[in-house]
């Protein structure tokens, strides 16, 4: 227990409270260390070949943008379920202006992104001066995106872009990592020196942890709140390029479930739905988690279709653990640290054990059924 | 014998603090929403180096006459002088920058950012590198535990810590230090300042208004315990039904006066 009393010497942190911040960073961490142990007995040969491994960078990159602009997002108490549509409505303008009109194509990309700016910026206007609630606003505006997209585009899928647009998808000319990697580690370097060193940042998370002290306070609560919404379009914009160059075709009814993964990304890397809780370095573990999960679900010819049943399992475990954690929080322990350094340690260890448990158990029965369809080359 | 003190004691607020001019002089403050009175003609002193008490009933408009002080409401009728001068302000900020804040009963702290954090919430400290504005964080987290230490006399083990994770009186002291941290600072209000706190916490809080009138501050301090009432405050405003039923000075009455006042029982018409 903390003192107020003045005689009380400052003393130095305790191991748990330093190890505090990279709590929600450590949840995922586990389940990661998990799948590699699970694929290490099952699977070892094909999952950790270089290539393999690289795959599984490539796909989390795309999605590391988002996810360190979606923590923003949820952590003032919002919700974007428009990015999927952004992300292709932006990748299929910057096709246009390539293929029809000739532009160049770095002056397509920063289109691009301007538009995913505005496309957030709407989103942002439509929540705080429509006063439509965040979810149904931007599940609408999904649905606006997605059907302009579909009548820019019709039914065509374009195709073969310039070398910029693809360097930027799935290049390796910069370093060992893929370029959109590095892309990817940059937004989400950049966001956390936003979150943890601006006055946007700080007022995030005050926002979402007691919007009426913000208020109080001389906040203007819904201006920053737009801002949230026009870093999110923007960094789903840059995903719809990253997107394009991966593929290198784009068509309107790409990126389809963009929303559900990076939120799930977002909410398994510990940044709390209910607000004022943010972790960037959890989001970034929280797209590993998501992508060597995937990848594992592949690598062991499990069906497509469960893919999406394990990210589903995911999101309900890690939002139940996080919820059931701070219950124990307000039950009186100090903060998440003081539930692992508490008695009830073994409690806590025994949940983490049922999820890790229950994630080796989907992975068997995938396996099991994966046997039926017959291995492929 | 509670009866007589009654009226002797209306005429005394006047002459409380030996004749110097009071701090905050609040005449014939009216205030009425839509046909409710909330207000009747209430004047109100507090003078430097003093604790005021406000006490009454739920509904005698403590709430609405101090948030007419910190500019939250504006009143119908009646005046206002900040030392001598007249004051009147539009808004909560106007009041702040004129020296006059208020902590209030739900604290308006974000749980989720530090202490230090949270003293400069909206007023953050910065300094300019490659054109962007980056917060100053090892600056205000410095003048964060000055503030507290010298002025609250409050050592907090851990300045890198969630607010959320201390204790109601260290929080009400985190509240207390951005009110103070403003140098022009002259009036502090706090509203049930001890109403969520254990007695330890709250013997601490009690502690720490008696350090702010030391610094010359005026206190106001809404209260419903008479305990606390009689332990720190000088003089005693009793509001009763909209009106002040009397102002007291603490030194001279008693629990059974006071309370007598509050309901309003023993006057004679």
């Amino acid at each position: 227990m903390i003192d107020t009393s003045p005689e009380v010497p400052v003393k130095g942190m305790t191991l748990t409270q330093r190890l505090e911040p990279y709590v929600s960073f450590i949840g995922p961490m586990a389940m990661i260390i998990a799948i590699l142990l699970f694929m290490a007995i099952v699977e070892p040969a094909r999952y950790f070949r270089t290539s393999n491994l690289n795959q599984i960078l490539l796909d989390a990159a795309l999605y590391m943008p988002m996810a360190m602009a979606m923590t923003f997002v949820i952590t003032q108490r919002g919700i974007d379920l428009s990015i999927g549509s952004v992300a292709a409505l932006s990748g299929i303008c910057m096709a246009f202006l390539m293929k029809q009109y000739g532009f160049s194509a770095p002056i397509a990309v920063a289109i691009a992104l301007i538009l995913g700016a505005l496309m957030g910026l709407v989103n942002g206007l439509v929540i705080t001066r429509l006063k439509v609630p965040d979810l149904i606003g931007t599940l609408a505006m999904d649905l606006v995106y997605r059907g302009i997209a579909l009548v820019i585009a019709k039914g065509l899928v374009l195709a073969r872009f310039p070398e910029l647009i693809t360097e930027i998808g799935r290049g390796q000319s910069l370093v060992y990592l893929p370029t959109p990697v590095i892309i990817g580690l940059v937004t989400m370097i950049v966001g956390y020196l936003v979150l943890t060193r601006t006055h946007f940042g700080r007022y995030t998370i005050a926002i979402g942890s007691n919007p009426e002290a913000s208020t109080m306070t001389g906040i203007d609560v819904d201006r920053h709140k737009v801002y949230a919404y026009v870093f999110m379009g923007t960094m789903a914009a840059l995903a719809g390029v990253m997107l394009t160059g991966k593929l290198n075709a784009i068509q309107a009814t790409s990126a389809p479930y963009f929303n559900l993964h990076v939120i799930a990304a977002v909410v398994v890397g510990g940044t709390s739905l209910f607000g004022g809780r943010a972790s960037i370095l959890g989001s970034l573990a929280g797209v590993l988690l998501l992508s060597m999960m995937i990848n594992a679900l592949v690598t062991l010819r499990i069906e497509f279709f469960w893919q999406s049943v394990a990210s589903g399992a995911v999101i309900i475990l890690s939002v139940a653990l996080y919820t059931w954690l701070q219950k124990k929080d307000r039950d009186g322990s100090s903060g998440m640290a003081g539930i692992l350094g508490s008695a009830r340690l073994s409690r806590t260890y025994k949940l983490a054990g049922a999820i890790l448990g229950a994630l080796a158990l989907l992975m068997t029965i995938g396996l099991i059924f994966a046997g039926n369809t017959g291995p492929s080359g | 014998m509670v009866a007589t003190a009654t009226s002797e004691v209306v005429d005394e607020r006047t002459e409380a603090a030996d004749g110097v001019q009071p701090m905050i002089r609040m005449r014939g403050i009216s205030k009425r929403f839509g046909g409710v009175v909330a207000l009747d003609d209430v004047d109100l002193d507090a003078y430097a180096e003093e604790v005021l008490a406000i006490v009454g009933d739920n509904g005698a408009g403590k709430s609405t006459l101090i948030k007419i002080l910190t500019g939250v409401y504006q009143p119908t009728q009646g005046s206002m002088t900040l030392d001598g001068q007249p004051f009147s302000m539009f808004s909560h900020s106007d009041a702040i920058a004129a020296g006059v804040d208020a902590v209030y009963q739900n604290l308006a702290i974000a749980d989720h950012l530090t202490p230090a954090e949270n003293l400069f919430l909206g007023a953050e400290l910065s300094r300019s590198f490659l054109g962007i504005q980056w917060l100053d964080n090892r600056r205000m987290k410095k003048i964060a535990t000055d503030t507290l230490r010298d002025r609250l006399g409050v050592q907090l083990k851990n300045m890198d810590v969630l607010t959320e994770s201390l204790s109601g009186g260290q929080r009400q002291a985190v509240a207390i230090a951005r009110a103070v941290r403003h140098e022009n600072l002259r009036v502090l209000v706090m509203d049930e300042p001890t109403a969520a706190l254990g007695p330890q916490e709250t013997a601490r809080t009690l502690e720490l208004i008696k350090t702010l009138r030391q610094q010359g501050l005026a206190v106001i301090v809404i209260s419903h315990s008479l305990d606390d009432v009689f332990e720190i405050s000088d003089r005693i405003h009793v509001q009763r039904r909209g009106r002040c039923a009397g102002v007291v000075r603490t030194a001279d009455t008693t629990t059974e006066e006071v309370l007598s006042l509050i309901v309003g029982a023993e006057t004679h018409e």
